[in-house]
């Protein structure tokens, strides 16, 4: 097999540095960490997009990357932490199942992930081919953080972080998408921000909790 | 003198020797960074070969329990310890004549040799904390094999061998192989399995004195004399064998020596043992910053080195490699 250039060694490595904040955020047991990792997580993106832009001259990438900058790094933990401020919950809800099983579980779903996207062969010009099944890798994660953490908070991150896992993929197949398309994506992120503030707020004014576990009870 | 060759068999003895002699001086020296991090002044640098030498001196009580095993664990672990460094790039870019007579997966299992007849003889003590000792360090040591085996994979799918000489020279040939994804998560995830083989701190505190936390070092409680002595300088030589294989063969196979020049293994033996302090300056960091994980928690750290070694495996295989 061949040996990958060193260009696509390094951007493999910030794909697979996304998808690993990933599975520590499965991990993670406190909101705030959580929060953090995802601050992480889009500090990274931010990375690649500049690294690829950088090295490939799209100078339409460092654009998305400054304003992934601002709006993922910056604005988005900073709104999620104040809210958790004023809702005095630290401990993420319990995992429907143990850390080491979790991450085991995510592992299986990663690799299936790998492989069946691995074997559509797309080709890009800007990423290497690798990238694209390690972002659904990430995505597939993402679900399963959803899945497993029963608070309003980890999912919303699951959400935004699958986000996350979007760029990358968008990165890799569409590179030179045009600039408009981007930052719709990102407003969108905007959106779900707004909605899942929103019922954080809501759920846990009336319930006094951010589990979700009493969305179950139908109530008029 | 610089141009006096050193005959290969002459190098083999010296890596030998190597780790002999300078591993209780990287353990001495990271004990005294530790101290200064710590606020303390620290122990000396050469204080693990003052306590090598005063156990020597001392002499060797036995329980009236235990059978010939206890006295024949420490020197079978030493001896294991003794024979590794031939099979390991510990100076030389160019394999060496015994170097062949073992994989990686040879030295691995020398090494779990040793542990094993460690574990026997703590077990065989009949004491109550060092048969949890040797039952612990039997528990972690599989849980952690299933990491060594895929970097071992990993290793393997890299250079179609799995011997150390063979990784350690296609990480020298080029940068693309250095920032290769699946080299990088595999030599993360060997750092990860040093860091437990070792037992530094997110696993274990290495010189604590509470028994509920220990790990490794309950095996040894009930040694005494000659035995720990050999207990003692193995361990640090197992910390130095760990620290070779991390240098040599994943992060940093350089300041090698190409030919058997006498300068040229001389200046080799300084780097590695400056290579060894400064990895040992990076444990002492990691020991400051983190605490000690509670024991059921082990199993989580022991996961996410399994996880890196397992994309090292998979992002391969997906052609990112």
């Amino acid at each position: 097999m061949m040996v990958p250039s060193t260009y696509d060694g390094v951007a493999a490595v910030l794909a697979l540095l996304v998808l690993l904040t990933e599975f520590a955020m499965l991990r993670a047991p406190l909101l705030r960490s959580q929060v953090r990792l995802y601050a992480f997580q889009s500090l990274v993106v931010t990375g690649l997009a500049t690294y690829v832009a950088a090295s490939k001259h799209i100078d339409e990438l460092y654009v998305l990357a400054a304003l992934s900058l601002v709006l993922k790094v910056v604005i988005v933990p900073s709104l999620i932490l104040r809210l958790l401020r004023d809702a005095d919950t630290d401990l993420a809800g319990s995992s429907v199942l143990g850390v080491a099983s979790a991450i085991l579980i995510a592992l299986v779903v990663a690799a299936f992930g790998f492989f069946a996207v691995g074997s559509l062969h797309v080709s890009s010009v800007s990423l290497p081919t690798s990238s694209l099944a390690i972002a659904c890798a990430i995505v597939l994660v993402a679900f399963v953080l959803i899945i497993l953490r029963s608070d309003v908070v980890s999912q919303a991150i699951g959400f935004f972080s699958l986000e996350n896992g979007v760029s990358v993929a968008s990165l890799v197949v569409a590179s030179g998408l045009p600039l408009i398309v981007d930052i719709a994506f990102l407003f969108d992120l905007l959106v779900a921000v707004v909605v899942f503030g929103v019922i954080m707020r809501v759920h846990h004014a009336r319930n006094a909790t951010l589990s979700t576990s009493d969305f179950d009870r139908l109530r008029g | 003198m610089s141009t006096v060759i050193v005959s290969p068999y002459g190098v083999q003895a010296i890596q030998v020797l190597t780790i002999l002699l300078g591993a209780p001086l990287v353990s001495g020296v990271i004990a005294h960074i530790e101290g200064r991090f710590q606020g303390r002044r620290g122990p000396r640098i050469l204080q693990p070969y003052y306590d090598i030498a005063k156990f020597f001196s001392k002499e060797t009580l036995v329980t009236t329990d235990s059978s010939w095993v206890f006295l024949v664990g420490p020197i079978v672990a030493f001896s294991c310890y003794l024979t590794v460094p031939l099979l390991i790039p510990v100076l030389t870019t160019f394999p060496l004549p015994l170097g062949f007579s073992g994989d990686i997966l040879g030295g691995g299992f020398i090494l779990a040799l040793a542990g094993f007849s460690v574990a026997l003889s703590g077990a065989e003590s009949g004491a109550p904390y060092a048969q949890l000792g040797s039952s612990r360090a039997m528990t972690f040591g599989a849980l952690i094999e299933p990491t060594i085996l895929f970097v071992i994979f990993a290793v393997a799918l890299i250079t179609h061998t799995d011997l150390p000489y063979a990784l350690s020279a296609t990480i020298r040939s080029s940068t693309s192989q250095m920032v290769r994804p699946s080299h990088v998560f595999a030599a993360v995830a060997f750092f990860l399995v040093v860091l437990v083989d070792t037992g530094r701190i997110p696993v274990e505190t290495h010189s604590g004195t509470l028994e509920f936390g220990m790990i490794d070092e309950a095996r040894t409680l009930e040694h005494s004399g000659p035995s720990l002595a050999l207990l003692k300088w193995g361990s640090t030589m197992k910390q130095l064998i760990l620290y070779t294989i991390l240098i040599n063969v994943f992060v940093a196979p350089w300041g090698l020596a190409a030919t058997g020049k006498w300068s040229s293994v001389l200046l080799a033996v300084a780097a590695l043992l400056g290579k060894a302090m400064l990895i040992g300056l990076i444990f002492a960091v990691i020991d400051n910053l983190f605490s000690k994980l509670r024991l059921f928690k082990i199993t989580e750290f022991i996961a996410s080195a399994f996880l890196l070694a397992v994309l090292s495996v998979l992002v391969f295989y997906v052609g990112g490699g």
